[in-house]
């Protein structure tokens, strides 16, 4: 184990020094010599655009019927390399159904903003496909979940007390994007999309070494960045508790014989409970009336904790960071000034005006705050209560939220569709 | 084919020899990433400690060039340097594209056969002795406490960060409020420093006199003597005129009615702290108060040739003065002062100790002092450049024309273009700043490219007058009596005309029309355009070198003798 953790270290540090994408500074001509103008490139036309929401369909279908029908895990893996060749390496990682959460935010908050259907298309589908069948999309389609799946290696399974802590973080980060597309402050799922370099071969530094680190880690803590940053993912989770035909262990009756007890890498498998609470009911009962009791306070005083934190959630903001090196400009505490400033002040605008829209704009943000501080609470809250009260098992059940349909499980069964129990010898899981 | 078929069979139900391949090939491709990650991460390291781009020779050439730029052997030599250190940076880009490449391959082969190692295996549950029971509530205990502690650090974490994040746009016009001092408009409309209100002899005033004699009276409102010597020009405050005069025993500031001339207060500057007791050394062509006040609306602040400094409110009332040190300056010490904000600054060329000085307004102590030891001496002011993007204070001296931020007194830009004694102070218009002396050049610098001028004149060269620009040019008098008219953009010449008395007053424009008084007090008034076309020539009747304050319908003008005040 040692000796895999070593070699693994080495080749993440040299990858992500390969990756690093280092530009050659441009001439400083001073014979008159114009550069040419950046050409940035065009648009995906609107039928390759269709294309890939057509890809987008089949892919997910498939990936279903191989889950639902075939319970295959061979034939999953299959589509998980084509969700990498060809959503990742081909179209480079863009448009993604994860980043889209950000264009439909921005769209409701920006009147501006025409959002196109393909990318409505790209964040519902997904969804509907969830609400129907669970998370099929993470199992083999979405290419970020694909990539992490096929380095995994030696899985363990975390804690339950770091487990229930770290599953917190996808509401947070999905609060922050939440937050931020909404003032028009960027999209920071995009921004920080950790694989995105790998699929587009460059990118920067700490983005690449980020990437790597979870690929490295993904080798025995499996899909980290589905499980415990995704943003998507938390909405995914949703959908997916509410599915009426979600993938299950057993094709047919669970005899709780304990062969997928330690089958599920993403620990999404509850075992049987014992029949008896383990704890005294007016205790439990007692606790979840504090913690509902609680609740608002969370609530608010999280609010309020966020939204005093909006001058540097603002500074996010392309118009507040440029105010604020204006302001620096301007009191002579920088002297260096930047491409943006230089572009501002060029354009002849009024830094008058750029400072009070700022402003509004870190009004914005503080409003922001306490809408996400409030959520953020209640998310706490809930998680205390989830872990207070208990649900009881009869049999090995897959936690339908958690469930990335991989179909790992489903090999370790020994029952087959008639209920009857056959030994297979020989089985491979990828 | 049906061969191939056969043997790819055989193979994949050997099970025992797959696993051994699969072993072999996690082995030789794991060892062969290892390998290459070492060349990688020596190449990398080897491109860090020796970075082509940023090879000391050449940047040590390129800052030798700075200070050579005619150099054309020392160009070439950056020039090969420059192009073995592209060749190398791009070599090293090849070799991490290639390298990252063949680890890339390695590793996903590497990947596939432990996976496939991996398939072989399966994870069955463990059976150890705890009470799943037990462990279930443990979990559960700890799970809710890591989450209660985790938010409560949050929070935490929340709070420490929004107490320490400091809003720089809370009002803005808190940016605007900071800026203490009189806003550009305000400025504007009155005449606070040497060559106006921008410290570039452009005047905003309208309704300007055209036609005066200070023999015959006409056209002049009032005519006072002049208390005492003194070759600083006028400053203006609203009904408020103030100028300075000093000899070798006192110094003196006089604040005189704008409507009639009569002397509102008179203030001697004495007791100054540090007042040195020795005499500086002055030529009767500069005097022991040369340089111009210069007012902020709410204070007067003055400097002698001695290097006391003083400041008292626009009542007369003394707030603070101090001395500078005594000034090593063969001619006497001449650059006027000019407000900031809430900052007086001093281009202070002296002797050893050259350097841009700025005094907090309010208590004269120093806010900072910019070292300017690579320039030589210099009687030029500083030209303030501020409302149109970054604010900078330039000054001229040889062999270099600095701009430097005026809040912290850090260079913004330098320019290696003068040359000799340098007593005339920069033009400015249009982003293109105007520097001049006399046996150097006149050298137009484009403060958005300022490395090289953007053009060089050098005929008739000024030696004390300092030249004036509009958006399209520029006029530069000299002490010989030539006016010499030449395009902002381009340097070349429009026009010249030689008057029969020289300058050492400056012009000054005002719309579409030049002032420029000779030595003998004849203000000659010329249209500013491509084409030399004289408006008018008006006598003040004495001798003159000081430069006029334009303020609405009214031009004031020290002679050598008296103060006189222009108007209808
Ligand atoms: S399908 Fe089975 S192994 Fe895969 S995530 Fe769901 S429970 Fe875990």
């Amino acid at each position: 184990m040692k000796k895999w953790i070593f070699i693994s270290l080495l080749l993440f540090v040299s990858l992500s020094f390969t990756q690093v994408l280092q530009r050659f500074p441009k001439p400083d001509f001073q014979s008159g010599y114009e550069r040419p103008v950046m050409q940035t490139p065009a648009p995906r036309s609107l039928v390759l655009e269709y294309l890939d929401v057509g890809v987008l369909l089949l892919v997910l279908s498939l990936t279903t019927y191989f889950a639902h029908r075939r319970r295959s895990r061979r034939l999953i893996f299959t589509m998980m390399i084509f969700s990498i060749a060809y959503f990742g390496f081909f179209r480079k990682g863009c448009i993604c159904p994860v980043g889209s959460v950000q264009n439909v935010v921005y769209s409701f908050f920006n009147a501006d903003y025409v959002i196109p259907l393909t990318v409505v298309l790209f964040f519902l589908l997904p969804l509907i496909f969830t609400l129907f069948f669970g998370r099929t999309f993470c199992a083999a389609v979405c290419p970020l979940g694909a990539v992490q799946d096929v380095v995994v290696v030696k899985p363990l399974s975390l804690p339950k007390w770091l487990s229930s802590v770290l599953s917190l973080f996808p509401f947070i980060y999905l609060g922050f994007a939440v937050l931020f597309a909404s003032v028009g402050a960027g999209f920071i799922i995009c921004r920080y999309d950790p694989f995105v370099g790998f699929f587009r071969l460059s990118g920067s530094f700490n983005m690449i070494f980020l990437g790597g680190f979870l690929l490295l880690l993904g080798t025995i803590v499996a899909r980290p960045y589905c499980r415990f940053l995704c943003p998507y993912g938390v909405l995914l989770n949703w959908f997916s508790r509410l599915s009426r035909r979600h993938v299950r262990i057993t094709p047919s009756v669970c005899i709780n014989c304990r062969l997928c007890e330690a089958s599920c890498p993403f620990d999404a498998i509850h075992k049987p409970t014992t029949a008896e609470i383990p704890e005294d009911k007016i205790v439990l009962v007692r606790r979840i009336i504090l913690i509902c009791i609680l609740l608002p306070l969370m609530m608010v005083s999280s609010g309020w904790m966020i939204s005093r934190l909006y001058v540097p959630l603002a500074s996010v903001h392309p118009v507040v960071s440029l105010a604020e090196e204006i302001k620096l400009e301007d009191s002579g505490l920088r002297t260096e000034v930047s491409d943006a400033t230089q572009a501002f002040r060029a354009a002849g605008k009024s830094t008058a005006d750029l400072f009070a829209e700022a402003h509004a704009v870190q009004q914005k943000v503080k409003t922001g705050g306490w809408i996400l501080g409030g959520f953020l609470g209640l998310i706490f809250g809930f998680k205390l209560i989830r872990l207070t009260a208990y649900r009881r098992y009869s049999e090995y059940e897959i936690d339908q939220g958690d469930c990335l349909s991989c179909g790992r499980c489903f090999s370790y069964c020994p029952v087959d569709k008639n209920g009857q129990t056959i030994i297979r010898l020989n089985t491979e899981v990828t | 084919m049906v061969k191939m078929r056969l043997l790819f069979k055989e193979l994949a139900e050997d099970r025992p020899l797959l696993r051994k391949m699969a072993q072999r090939t996690a082995w030789i491709s794991g060892v062969f990433a290892l390998f290459l990650s070492v060349l990688l991460i020596l190449n990398y390291l080897q491109f860090k400690t020796h970075d082509p781009l940023h090879s000391p020779a050449l940047t040590q050439l390129m800052q030798q060039l700075q200070s050579d730029s005619e150099n054309q052997a020392l160009k070439e030599q950056i020039r090969a340097l420059d192009l073995l250190a592209r060749k190398a940076f791009f070599i090293h880009q090849w070799q991490l594209r290639t390298g990252s490449f063949l680890l890339l391959v390695s590793i996903i082969l590497m990947l596939s056969a432990i996976k496939y190692l991996r398939s072989l295996e399966r994870i069955l549950p463990s059976f150890d002795s705890k009470a799943a029971t037990d462990e279930l509530l443990l979990d559960r205990l700890s799970s809710r406490r890591l989450v209660i502690w985790s938010g409560a650090a949050l929070v935490l974490l929340a709070f420490v960060a929004g107490l320490l994040s400091e809003n720089q746009l809370k009002d803005p016009k808190a940016v605007e409020l900071a800026k203490t001092g009189p806003s550009l408009e305000e400025l504007r409309q009155n005449w606070p420093h040497f060559r106006g209100p921008d410290t570039n002899g452009h005047a905003y005033a309208d309704s300007l006199p055209t036609t005066w004699n200070g023999s015959s009276g006409e056209g002049i409102l009032w005519k006072v003597k002049s208390p005492k010597p003194g070759f600083n020009s006028i400053i203006v405050w609203g009904s408020k005129l103030f100028f300075s005069g000093a000899d070798e025993q006192t110094q003196s500031l006089y604040c005189l009615d704008v409507t009639n001339g009569n002397t509102i207060w008179e203030r001697e500057i004495k007791d100054v702290p540090g007042h040195p007791s020795e005499l500086p050394d002055v030529t009767k062509d500069t005097g022991f108060a040369a340089p111009t006040c210069a007012t902020d609306g709410q204070n007067l602040y003055t400097l002698f040739a001695n290097g006391d400094i003083a400041c008292v409110d626009l009542q007369g009332n003394f707030i603070w003065s101090k001395n500078l040190g005594l000034p090593k300056n063969h001619y006497g010490h001449s650059s006027s002062l000019v407000t900031y904000n809430d900052l007086l600054l001093v281009q202070y060329d002296h002797g050893e100790s050259k350097s841009l000085l700025a005094l907090r307004k309010s208590n004269g102590k120093t806010a900072y002092q910019t070292k300017r030891n690579d320039v030589q001496l210099s009687w030029a002011s500083p030209l303030l450049v501020q409302g149109s993007g970054r604010d900078e204070i330039i000054l001229s001296a040889t062999p270099f024309v600095i701009a430097y931020h005026p809040s912290t007194g850090k260079e913004i830009w330098r320019n290696k273009c003068m040359d000799g004694e340098v007593a005339p102070s920069p033009a400015y218009a249009a982003g293109r700043v105007f520097v001049v002396n006399e046996y150097a050049r006149l050298a137009a610098i484009d403060i958005a490219n300022p490395s090289i001028p953007l053009w060089i004149y050098e005929e008739d060269l000024s030696e004390v007058s300092s030249p004036v620009a509009n958006d399209e040019l520029v006029f530069m008098p000299s002490s010989y009596g030539t006016l010499t008219c030449l395009d902002a953009l381009t340097g070349v010449k429009q026009w010249s005309h030689d008057f029969d008395t020289g300058f050492y007053s400056s012009p000054i424009i005002a719309g579409d029309t030049i002032y420029l008084m000779d030595l003998k007090g004849v203000t000659h008034l010329i249209k500013a355009a491509r084409e030399y076309q004289l408006i008018g020539e008006n006598a003040l009747g004495e001798s003159a070198v000081t430069i006029p304050a334009f303020m609405t319908g009214r031009i004031y003008i020290r002679g050598d003798e008296h103060i006189y005040c222009i108007g209808s």
